[in-house]
């Protein structure tokens, strides 16, 4: 727990110096799309690692979110301090209703429902051009902070998602270490025996449920200002996609795996670019292989290998090990 | 109203598609319990080879049909013994997850080797439509629908009257009692998973036949299965067919009626629906719920 808190503060501090000492913007903007996509496996982390329920509707709240901020800038012309968390509010709205249908489904049930409501969205956004423009999409969003002040470079979008990741890190650390994280676990581990001891399966899969669709309306708020284009790709299953093989590749249901997932995965697609075609023909091919050989992700293999290491074999390492 | 007749014509006609489809993600969905997100790209890898056998090996669409069906089985067989096997008894996770890395390996595959156009399924017979009273059906579609029948009722006697049928009613009812028995399970996992690969690609080369096939159609088929399998009730023979036809004519009408846009979104909504207050599914006797 504080080797994990320790951990963090080191990754976010390092990251803080990185605009000050790379100045080559490709970098900056590959680290850009690396701390979105943290933001995002965090999120979709709380509901796949905590609650241990595979939603595959996570897009859903990243495209509200898009939306949202995309809409209230181009319409009201609102700054980005106001736009993203607006962004997160909405879909912390659309996650609350969206979870009271959802959650009380268990299994392959949850997962094609939680589906359906994204393709339902990116259908509506596909369609209902008199506010989002359809497929056109939504372009030209502002690009301002406060007022007038308008980010410019690189490196200011760089903080401002290095402040989101911040956030969504400092939230997700305080529930998962709260008595509703812990609840959480419980639910996950024995769903019946957490019963037996009181605690409510619902009500704390919902609490994560709207932090996570919470935390991705800020990432998909700041994705609209930041690319300035919103369209209904952003309800994508390739999203999805990504999102899932981040936070499975990290490890889910710790909260750095989801981080070295996110840079892992954006670093190996801009690397497979140079292939062309072939690129996500590989990326399917290395997504089976994690699923085959990395079950418990990066970090189950860290933590098995130190299991390993250890002078006595305890029960758990030899349990670890048939797994 | 006087469309009406034509609307449920086409709307049947696609029904029996998409029965045939999920028929096979009920064998793999409902009684295997693989969430099978590679479903679709089966469907799509059908519809791509029965291009490729009848347009370059110059096959006749009934022999194209059945070299498609063996080497589609094939590839069934060959996924489940690799990879499906590998993750089976751990839950859904690795499963939905493996299937994922497959499709996204087929869809990118496919582009890769034949490209993104769109490729026709050479016809058995000439365009040309029958009137039936108000109701005009093409030739094509009759027949690709005859066959779909045919199918359908092919798969229905193979499960209910062969050895093979009754190794997989036997393993799906207790695994473990079956195999004590001396079923082998794997190979009747991965029979059954090789059924299922295989009836989503014949429905992928007959409705290839009447539209064209794509490489990237796969994953609104996946979906639209998983959607009749939950209408029709998880595992349930009569149920995939029953809401597969519920599935084809609600969206004809809705597309005739309402607007063509959102036809798409017509089978998300039923099966929110269905879940929320029916979760055994439409047609399940069996009370299993969500």
């Amino acid at each position: 727990m504080t080797l994990e808190r320790n951990i963090l503060l080191a990754l976010l501090a390092g990251a803080a110096l990185l605009p000050f000492a790379v100045s080559d913007q490709y970098i900056l903007h590959l680290a850009i799309m690396a701390l979105f996509y943290a933001v995002l496996a965090t999120s979709l982390n709380l509901v796949v690692g905590y609650v241990g329920e595979f939603s595959l509707g996570h897009t859903a709240f990243l495209g509200t979110g898009a939306y949202t901020a995309a809409l209230l800038s181009t319409q009201a012309g609102l700054p980005m301090w106001i736009t993203i968390p607006l962004a997160g509010l909405v879909s912390a709205v659309f996650g609350f209703a969206i979870g009271a249908i959802t959650l009380r489904l268990q299994g392959p049930y949850f997962v094609i429902v939680t589906l359906s409501f994204a393709e339902v969205l990116r259908i509506v956004a596909n369609n209902w051009i008199a506010v989002t423009n359809g497929p056109m999409g939504l372009a030209g969003v502002g690009q301002n902070l406060f007022g007038d002040m308008a980010v410019t470079d690189k490196a200011g979008f760089f903080l401002i998602v290095l402040g989101i990741a911040a956030v969504a890190l400092y939230l997700s650390y305080r529930f998962v270490y709260s008595n509703a994280g812990r609840a959480a676990v419980a639910v996950r581990e024995n769903r019946f025996v957490a019963q037996s001891i009181g605690v409510d399966p619902f009500g704390t899969a919902m609490q994560a449920f709207v932090l996570g669709a919470f935390l991705a309306g800020l990432a998909g708020g700041f994705y609209a200002h930041y690319i300035s284009f919103v369209g209904p790709e952003v309800f994508r299953f390739s999203f999805m996609a990504t999102m899932i093989i981040m936070v499975l590749l990290g490890g889910k249901g710790t909260l750095i795996g989801p981080l070295a997932g996110a840079v892992i995965v954006t670093v190996l697609e801009e690397y497979l670019r140079e292939m062309q075609e072939l690129r996500l023909t590989l990326f399917g091919l290395i997504v089976m292989a994690i699923v085959l050989f990395l079950p418990n992700g990066l970090m189950g293999f860290i933590a098995l290998r130190r299991e390993q290491q250890a002078p006595r074999p305890t029960l758990n390492a030899a349990k670890e090990r048939t797994v | 109203m006087d469309l009406f007749p034509q609307f449920l014509a086409n709307g049947l006609v696609m029904g029996v598609f998409y029965a045939l489809s999920a028929l096979g993600l009920t064998l793999i969905f409902g009684l295997m319990r693989v969430v099978n997100f590679a479903h679709g790209e089966f469907y799509m890898l059908g519809g791509v080879s029965g291009w490729f056998v009848t347009n370059h090996l110059g096959l006749d669409f009934f022999s194209g049909l059945i070299v498609v069906a063996a080497s589609m089985a094939a590839v069934g067989w060959l996924v489940d013994r690799f990879l499906i096997e590998r993750v089976r008894g751990q839950g859904e996770e690795p499963g939905i997850l493996l299937t994922i890395g497959l499709s996204i390996f087929l869809v990118n595959g496919t582009l890769l080797l034949v490209g993104p156009a769109p490729m026709k399924v050479a016809g058995a017979v000439a365009e040309g439509p029958l009137f039936f009273g108000p109701v005009a059906v093409t030739k094509l579609r009759l027949l690709a629908v005859a066959v779909g029948i045919a199918l359908i009722v092919g798969a229905h006697l193979l499960i209910r009257r062969t050895r093979l049928g009754a190794a997989m009613r036997a393993t799906f009812q207790d695994p473990m009692a079956a195999s004590l028995a001396g079923i082998r399970t794997g190979h009747v996992y991965a029979a059954t998973f090789a059924l299922g690969c295989t009836l989503a690609a014949l429905s992928g080369m007959l409705l290839a036949s009447i539209y064209s096939a794509q490489a990237s159609v796969g994953g609104l088929i996946s979906l639209k299965s998983f959607v009749v399998v939950i209408l029709g009730g998880m595992g349930s023979f009569a149920g995939a067919i029953a809401g597969g036809l519920l599935l084809g004519v609600a969206e004809a009408m809705w597309g005739g009626y309402v607007s063509m846009g959102m036809v798409d979104v017509i089978g998300f909504v039923l099966v929110i629906l269905i879940l929320l207050f029916r979760p055994q599914g439409l047609f399940s006797i069996r009370t299993e719920r969500a």
